[in-house]
């Protein structure tokens, strides 16, 4: 059983799942792609004025990643079994020793995981099919290389992430679960809808009174959204943004992104939560994700992040002593 | 735990899944471009105080080397916003209370480390009153 060395814990119950014999039952088909299944004859609530009421605290926490790990290509959701030991795996691994090489985190009582969404998708992204952000334009590319040309890892802190940095995750990044503290509360009056969001406290307050975008020389790490109602769903589309966008870490954009979210609530704890990611300056195609927001009872704290944000000062301190450590293997004769 | 269903499970399959990765599972900040894999250190020591501060808290020991001279570590924990749901307080972890942490130090070269394992003397972990992480 030499495969079972990755972690004892998984390995036990890969043990006894793989031993136990039955067939695995596959989860029902989701009415829409990628989504949660509307509670039958579901009538979504509305406001006193009106609107489809989507107030409340809710949470995207879940072990699912937004894109489709490489091993699993050919595979766009998981056996009900295969989902419990993925979330047995995620949900226990930061008190396992981690891998020669990572110098870990921490234990895992610091850590929200949640576990797999509805459908056992086997990643956030929906669209394309192969659940990956697709490739980069060549323009991208080389405007992304030209910009760190001459520049190593940790030279200033602008070399490192606006997440990092505390600043915001931007969108839509800060529309996607990550480790903890993945909870929004929506509040809505008639003419806005204001989502708080519990990591890095972004505030997103997004008009739906049909008033026109902001000018397009006014550019904003968050963009400039505009809400409108289509039926039961918020669809909300967010321009302007600053072109010095890096959301997440990982999504470059020139500032000219246009992501359109659509909000659906589908049931009484869930709102079918969705974006597509439109920037043909920077992805060779459009690309969406869908991600449930759940229904929560637990409270959201403020995140001042960058009070107490030592990381950045640890990051350059560590790269400065790297670099006298290899200076001073240079002059060794 | 969490309950598995019975059923049966390809072990090609099954060991796909535990190369499971998740992107965004990865901390706020890069634990490796700060702490060094290469300096791991197990210390224990005696609280002196406890930073709940965000976007990480930090919970400061003194350390009794065998020589007898006393270290001050820093060690690096996750958001208090999570522990505050769990209904900890900063008087669940008194000064004066003994606690053993592995983990990797600083690559700067400064007394912090960062808490990958931290425990009391006896082997328990700390703050496990919920169903921790789920």
């Amino acid at each position: 059983m030499s495969f079972l060395i990755t972690s004892r814990r998984a390995g036990l119950i890969l043990l006894f799942a793989c031993l136990a014999g039955a067939a695995a039952a596959q989860s029902p088909d989701a009415a829409a792609p990628g989504g949660d299944t509307p509670a039958g004859a579901w009538t979504a609530p509305r406001t006193p004025w009106g609107d489809p009421d989507l107030q409340g605290l809710w949470t995207n926490r879940t072990t699912t990643p937004l894109q489709r790990p490489a091993h699993l290509a050919h595979r766009e959701t998981l056996t009900d079994i295969e989902a419990a030991i993925v979330d047995e795996e995620v949900t226990s691994r930061n008190d396992r020793a981690p891998a020669p090489g990572n110098p870990g985190t921490y234990n895992q009582f610091w850590w929200e995981m949640g576990s797999t969404v509805s459908g056992n998708r086997t990643s956030l992204i929906v669209d394309p099919p192969d659940g990956r952000v697709p490739p980069l334009t060549p323009k991208a590319v080389e405007a992304i290389l030209a910009s760190r040309a001459g520049r190593g890892p940790a030279d200033s802190w602008e070399d490192r992430t606006l997440f990092e940095r505390c600043i915001t995750r931007g969108l839509p990044g800060a529309m996607i679960p990550g480790f903890y503290n993945h909870n929004y509360q929506i509040v809505q009056t008639p003419g806005q809808v204001a989502i708080l969001i519990e990591m890095i406290h972004d505030v997103r307050i997004i008009p739906v009174d049909g008033r026109p975008h902001l000018h397009p020389a006014i550019r904003q790490w968050m963009g400039d959204s505009r809400g409108r109602w289509e039926g039961d769903t918020l669809v909300v589309e967010t321009t302007n943004f600053s072109p010095k966008s890096r959301s997440h870490g990982f999504f470059e954009s020139a500032g000219t992104l246009r992501l359109v979210e659509r909000f659906t609530r589908v049931a009484p704890d869930t709102i079918d939560y969705r974006f597509t990611v439109d920037d043909p300056e920077t992805y060779t195609r459009p690309w969406t994700a869908v991600i449930p927001m759940h229904r929560t009872d637990e409270r959201i704290f403020e995140f001042a992040c960058h009070e107490g944000n030592e990381s950045i000062p640890g990051i350059l301190g560590g790269h400065r002593a790297a670099e006298a450590e290899a200076e001073k293997e240079k002059v060794k004769p | 735990m969490t309950a598995v269903p019975r059923g049966s499970c390809d072990r090609l399959a099954c060991v796909a899944l535990l190369l499971w990765l998740s992107p965004q599972a990865a901390a706020h900040h890069s634990s490796a471009a700060e702490f060094d894999a290469n300096k791991p250190v197990e210390l224990t020591g005696v609280i002196t105080k406890v930073e709940w501060i965000n976007p990480h808290a930090w919970i400061h020991i003194d350390v009794k080397g065998a020589d007898g001279a006393v270290e001050a570590w820093k060690i690096e924990g996750g958001s208090p916003n999570v522990l505050f749901r769990r209904g900890v307080t900063e008087d669940s972890l008194m000064p004066g209370t003994v606690i053993v942490v592995e983990g990797a130090r600083a690559r700067d070269g400064s007394l912090r480390a960062n808490g990958r394992n931290v425990t009391f003397p006896d082997g328990r972990k700390l703050f496990l009153q919920n169903d921790a992480g789920r």
